[in-house]
């Protein structure tokens, strides 16, 4: 592109003063408060009071320890596949819907893209709530068998082999307008001659879409595939609104997020003694992941200048 | 599936595919409104279709309780005051961050967005020592500094990127003219960032309007209450009128969907006027 | 430009805003003698019936105002946690009995009780079990203690012409003639997972296990966890599965209670607290015990389940002992019950009679019987997911009820 101008390029003593009421926010509310709570995981207990140091020894009992492995692991997976089904569903449709708004001459996409946002705006407790009442065969089975419907008539939140896809298809439904409202962004901003200079070579659609437009905007896919991810290994909300904070039923909604909140800060219903050494060391272990993660997708799709 | 993105044609398909996708949205949310007009019982007998004595109660109840008011305003507070301040705050790092080359901006970088990467819930403790030495505790105040922090990473995260985009001959041109960083910024930078900063906007609004639990351990006294921590007070522990509480509901998502439409507004604006030519 | 649009806009809801803050500042300046307590509470629903309280007791100190700031039951434990942790909690707060009550002492939260005047004197010693720790030293004033029995639709039982049945066996055949008649029987689903375990199989388990004095034997070890009595309780919750409605496994604890109240269901094993929802019942319903099976004695589940303590940090310790010794004494305790919400019952020596018709059903089933808390709250609370995971395995077929008594007999320690 251009020459590089390096003397009118400022260096970091000027670029720091911008910085500095983001960092100033970012530090005290966030940063140091997040860092001490993660010195917690090389404690015990869950008390001021009685606390002991004990280096890695919560990492070492959530591995070791039957139960705790279990809850650990079985979270891992199922965090795994609620992101899977995310990328399946929440970001493809998310393209599809955006290929579809970004088209100049469809008519109604305003309308289009409100009401993919609709459900965005609702309280999760809403969406909780809605989707209780309609996967519920004792309220919605006599309206479904008669019309002819009765196979899908069945416990869907309530059976450990359909809750978590239930669960991640209802949290795929709420969070649709993000994403899409995003890639509408990034395609708007691919320039129009190339869209053009493919037209003429007479593209169809699909060649389009594959070899310009994703290409274009793949830094923007990066960035939703890394929010996505971290969003659902921090998912909670959901679950929490659809089943109850242990993943019911048999666990099988059991989300790292959940299992943080009830080892770390409510405890196990109804005592209520959380464990916040091993809360946090369980965060601790989940921001590992985040970062092993997303740094490699970073690197391969943000366009460095 | 190939949809037909043909100028010529009427779209038949991509219409068809949005229709299916507005009925698997617009039908929950026809349950929702049919059911705030009934009663708590009559919601189960007959839960999708509208109800056989409409029961404007609910929403009545809501509106001389005085308190719903009341919770509405505070959220409005909150949210606008702390979008208004990650919008600033983070576009100005971002800004930064994208122009200031080196290893430092690069760490910097992944020090804000690693922010995004834990839950904020496990620092509570801290946070609720922090507010009280503040003086901030039980009041609405307590929440915008960590909306703030909360909405950084995501800010910051989703600017740098999109001011790299803005080509560097333009703002290199201004600089050359003479004219300062600062208002390559604000006349250059932001006007062509507009969608992004809306997407930041609207990214942001859904959790702070939504919060319940910051609102929960900051706030017991009843007139800094926001407006979802107001409402779950209908939850009885095994009761719940759910009437009520869609009716509620309901209204509080209107401000919401209100404020998103304005943002985009703006965002749809930003993109045409900023629309890029190679 | 938008910037600075959105300023105009935030500082202008600001300004507006900030005004009527001013004013209600002002108004509070008055009043300077009055010293305010808070009362946290996971009963979301009481806050009519405590309001009602509160207000009573305020005519006796009219220069402390008591507030009462229930939170909603999920999120009770974090948020009384964080709160207590940061030295930001409520002045006076409900206690859980047993263990869940017992750290919260351990961890200097709850003050040392044991001195306020009529609660060693007007309370028996099984009624102060509860919130007294191993030393002797009581942390909190008991307050009400709740029941569980079956619920049922007198109207369904009439027209079909059952009576109230008096072993398990007898239970069952009622279930099974309502069911053949296209009669939902129960109305007990699992989704929300602790209902089912709290009201209907600990509500259910002095029939098996026999009361207190029989399940200290489980808690030394000296009786097994798996032995028959047990594996017969995991068999009954089995045999009562297809009972349920149909897609149970979906039915929460208010889906239950709806369908209890829609006449869609003929019974419901539910905990006392419950009885409030039916007050306006267009039917008549009543409760019975949950029967034993034939040849073992009916025993209740009458459990302890809410006290008052207050903080040791509070700022006003003098008024909040104060209040505490009130509900000692027989006419703070008959104010108290009298605004206690349906379905709570006194736990003080005095005599006093509840206005409430179903109050009083529920207590007469108390006589003659032996009573227990829930089976696993007094030193057994390690086994309560365990139990739970394992009732809800045992309905749904995963596990025999062999199995499941198993599962829960290998975690003791």
């Amino acid at each position: 592109m251009s020459k590089k101008k390096n003397s009118i390029i400022p260096h970091g003593n000027y670029w720091i003063i911008y910085v500095l009421p983001a960092l100033l926010f970012y530090v005290v509310f966030m940063a140091w408060p997040l860092l001490d709570s993660l010195r917690l995981s090389l404690f015990t207990g869950n008390n001021i009071a009685t606390r002991k140091f004990i280096g890695f020894g919560n990492f070492v009992r959530l591995f070791t320890e039957e139960t705790s492995r279990a809850r650990y692991w079985g979270a891992f997976v199922h965090t795994w596949y609620f992101f899977f089904i995310h990328m399946l569903v929440q970001n493809c449709l998310g393209i599809l819907f955006a290929v579809i708004l970004t088209n100049a001459t469809m008519k109604g996409r305003q309308f289009y893209q409100t009401v993919i946002f609709i459900p965005t705006t609702f309280a999760v407790l809403v969406t909780g709530y809605l989707w209780k009442l309609l996967l519920n065969p004792v309220w919605c089975g006599d309206v479904l068998s008669k019309m002819h419907l009765s196979f899908l008539v069945r416990p869907w939140l309530g059976e450990s082999t359909t809750a978590l896809t239930s669960v991640a298809l209802i949290s795929c439904w709420q969070w649709m307008g993000i994403p899409t409202m995003m890639f509408v962004a990034a395609l708007r901003n691919i320039p129009e001659d190339c869209i053009e200079a493919a037209d003429i070579e007479g593209a169809n659609a699909w060649q389009l879409f594959a070899h310009v437009k994703l290409p274009m905007i793949l830094p923007v896919v990066g960035m939703i595939a890394i929010l996505t991810f971290v969003n659902n290994f921090n998912a909670f909300d959901v679950v929490f609104a659809t089943e109850n904070v242990n993943g019911a039923p048999s666990y099988s909604t059991d989300l790292i997020g959940t299992l943080f909140y009830r080892v770390g800060i409510a405890g196990q219903h109804p005592i209520g003694i959380p464990d916040t050494g091993m809360g946090a060391a369980i965060a601790t272990i989940t921001f590992i992941v985040l970062l092993l993660g997303v740094l490699p997708v970073l690197k391969a799709t943000q366009r460095e200048q | 599936m190939v949809i037909s993105l043909r100028r010529k044609n009427k779209h038949i398909g991509s219409h068809v595919v949005m229709c299916i996708w507005c009925l698997v949205v617009l039908f929950p949310i026809w349950v929702l409104l049919i059911n705030s007009f009934k009663t708590r019982l009559t919601i189960y007998t007959n839960p999708f279709w509208v109800p056989e004595k409409w029961n404007f109660g609910n929403y009545s109840t809501v509106f001389k309780d005085g308190n719903f008011l009341l919770y509405f305003k505070n959220s409005l507070v909150v949210v606008v005051l702390s979008l208004a301040l990650v919008l600033i705050v983070s576009s100005f790092a971002s800004f930064a961050l994208a122009n200031w080359k080196g290893k430092a901006s690069r760490r910097l970088y992944l020090f804000f967005i690693a922010g995004m990467m834990l839950p904020i819930k496990i620092a509570s403790i801290k946070l609720l020592e922090i507010m009280r030495a503040l003086g901030l505790l039980n009041t609405i105040w307590s929440l915008v500094p960590i909306y703030v922090a909360m909405g950084l990473p995501i800010g910051i995260f989703i600017l740098t990127e999109f001011i790299r985009e803005v080509p560097r001959d333009l703002t290199e041109a201004a600089i050359i003219d003479g004219s300062s960083y600062v208002r390559v910024f604000t006349t250059i930078t932001i006007p062509l960032t507009r969608p992004a900063l809306s997407t930041v906007a609207i990214y942001n609004l859904i959790p702070f309007w939504n919060d319940l639990w910051f609102p929960l351990i900051f706030i017991n006294d009843e007139k800094q209450k926001t407006l979802l921590l107001g409402v779950t007070r209908l939850f009885g522990q095994y009761q719940t009128d759910w009437s009520k509480v869609l009716a509620v509901l309901t209204l509080s998502a209107i401000p919401v969907l209100a404020l998103y439409l304005c943002m985009s507004k703006q965002f749809i604006q930003g993109v045409t006027a900023g629309a890029v030519k190679g | 430009m938008k910037k600075s649009s959105r300023f105009l806009i935030a500082s202008f809801v600001l300004t507006l805003l900030i005004i009527p803050c001013l004013v209600a500042q002002g108004t509070q300046e008055q009043g300077s003698q009055k010293v305010v307590l808070t009362m946290g509470s996971w009963r979301t629903d009481d806050v009519e019936q405590m309001g009602r309280l509160l207000t009573e007791y305020k005519k006796i100190a009219p220069n402390v105002e008591i507030q009462f700031q229930p939170t909603n039951p999920p999120d009770y434990n974090a948020t009384l946690r964080l709160q207590l942790d940061s030295k930001t909690g409520p002045d006076l707060m409900y206690a859980r009995s047993y263990a869940a009550g017992q750290e919260l002492f351990n961890a200097g939260y709850f003050a040392d009780c044991t001195d306020i005047p009529g609660l060693m004197q007007n309370f028996t010693s099984s009624n102060l079990a509860p919130w007294r720790m191993p030393n002797g030293k009581m942390f909190a004033v008991p307050f009400a203690a709740v029941s569980h029995a079956v619920y049922y639709n007198k109207d369904i039982f009439k027209v079909n012409g059952l009576a109230v049945p008096t072993t398990w066996e007898e239970f069952l055949a009622i279930c099974d003639k309502l069911q053949k008649k296209g009669i939902t029987p129960l109305a007990n689903g699992v989704a929300d997972e602790w209902d089912i375990l709290e009201c209907f199989f600990l509500g259910m388990l002095p029939d098996y296990v026999g009361g207190a004095s029989e399940r200290v034997k489980y808690e030394s070890g000296e009786k097994k966890l798996n032995d028959s009595s047990f594996v017969a309780a995991y068999q009954a919750m089995a045999d009562v599965a297809k009972y349920c409605p149909k897609g149970y496994e979906s039915v929460t604890y208010n889906d239950s209670q709806v369908l209890f109240n829609t006449q869609k269901a003929a019974m419901f094993i539910d905990g006392s607290w419950t009885a409030g929802v039916y007050t306006d019942a267009t039917f008549n319903w009543g409760v019975f015990a949950i029967p034993a099976p034939k040849g073992r004695k009916t025993a209740i589940c009458f459990h302890p389940d809410m006290a008052i303590t207050m903080n040791t940090t509070t700022k006003h310790p003098a008024e909040a002992k104060a209040f505490l010794a009130w509900l000692c004494t027989k006419e703070g305790a008959t104010t108290a019950s009298k605004n206690l919400p349906s379905g709570y019952f006194p736990m003080i020596n005095f005599e006093i009679k509840l206005d409430d018709v179903h109050a009083n059903e529920f207590l007469a089933l108390n006589s003659g019987k032996e009573t227990d808390a829930r089976f696993v709250w007094p030193a057994l609370m390690d086994l309560y997911s365990p139990m739970n995971q394992a009732v809800i395995k045992v309905m749904k077929g995963q596990l025999t009820a062999q199995q499941a008594a198993d599962s829960v007999a290998a975690l003791k320690k």
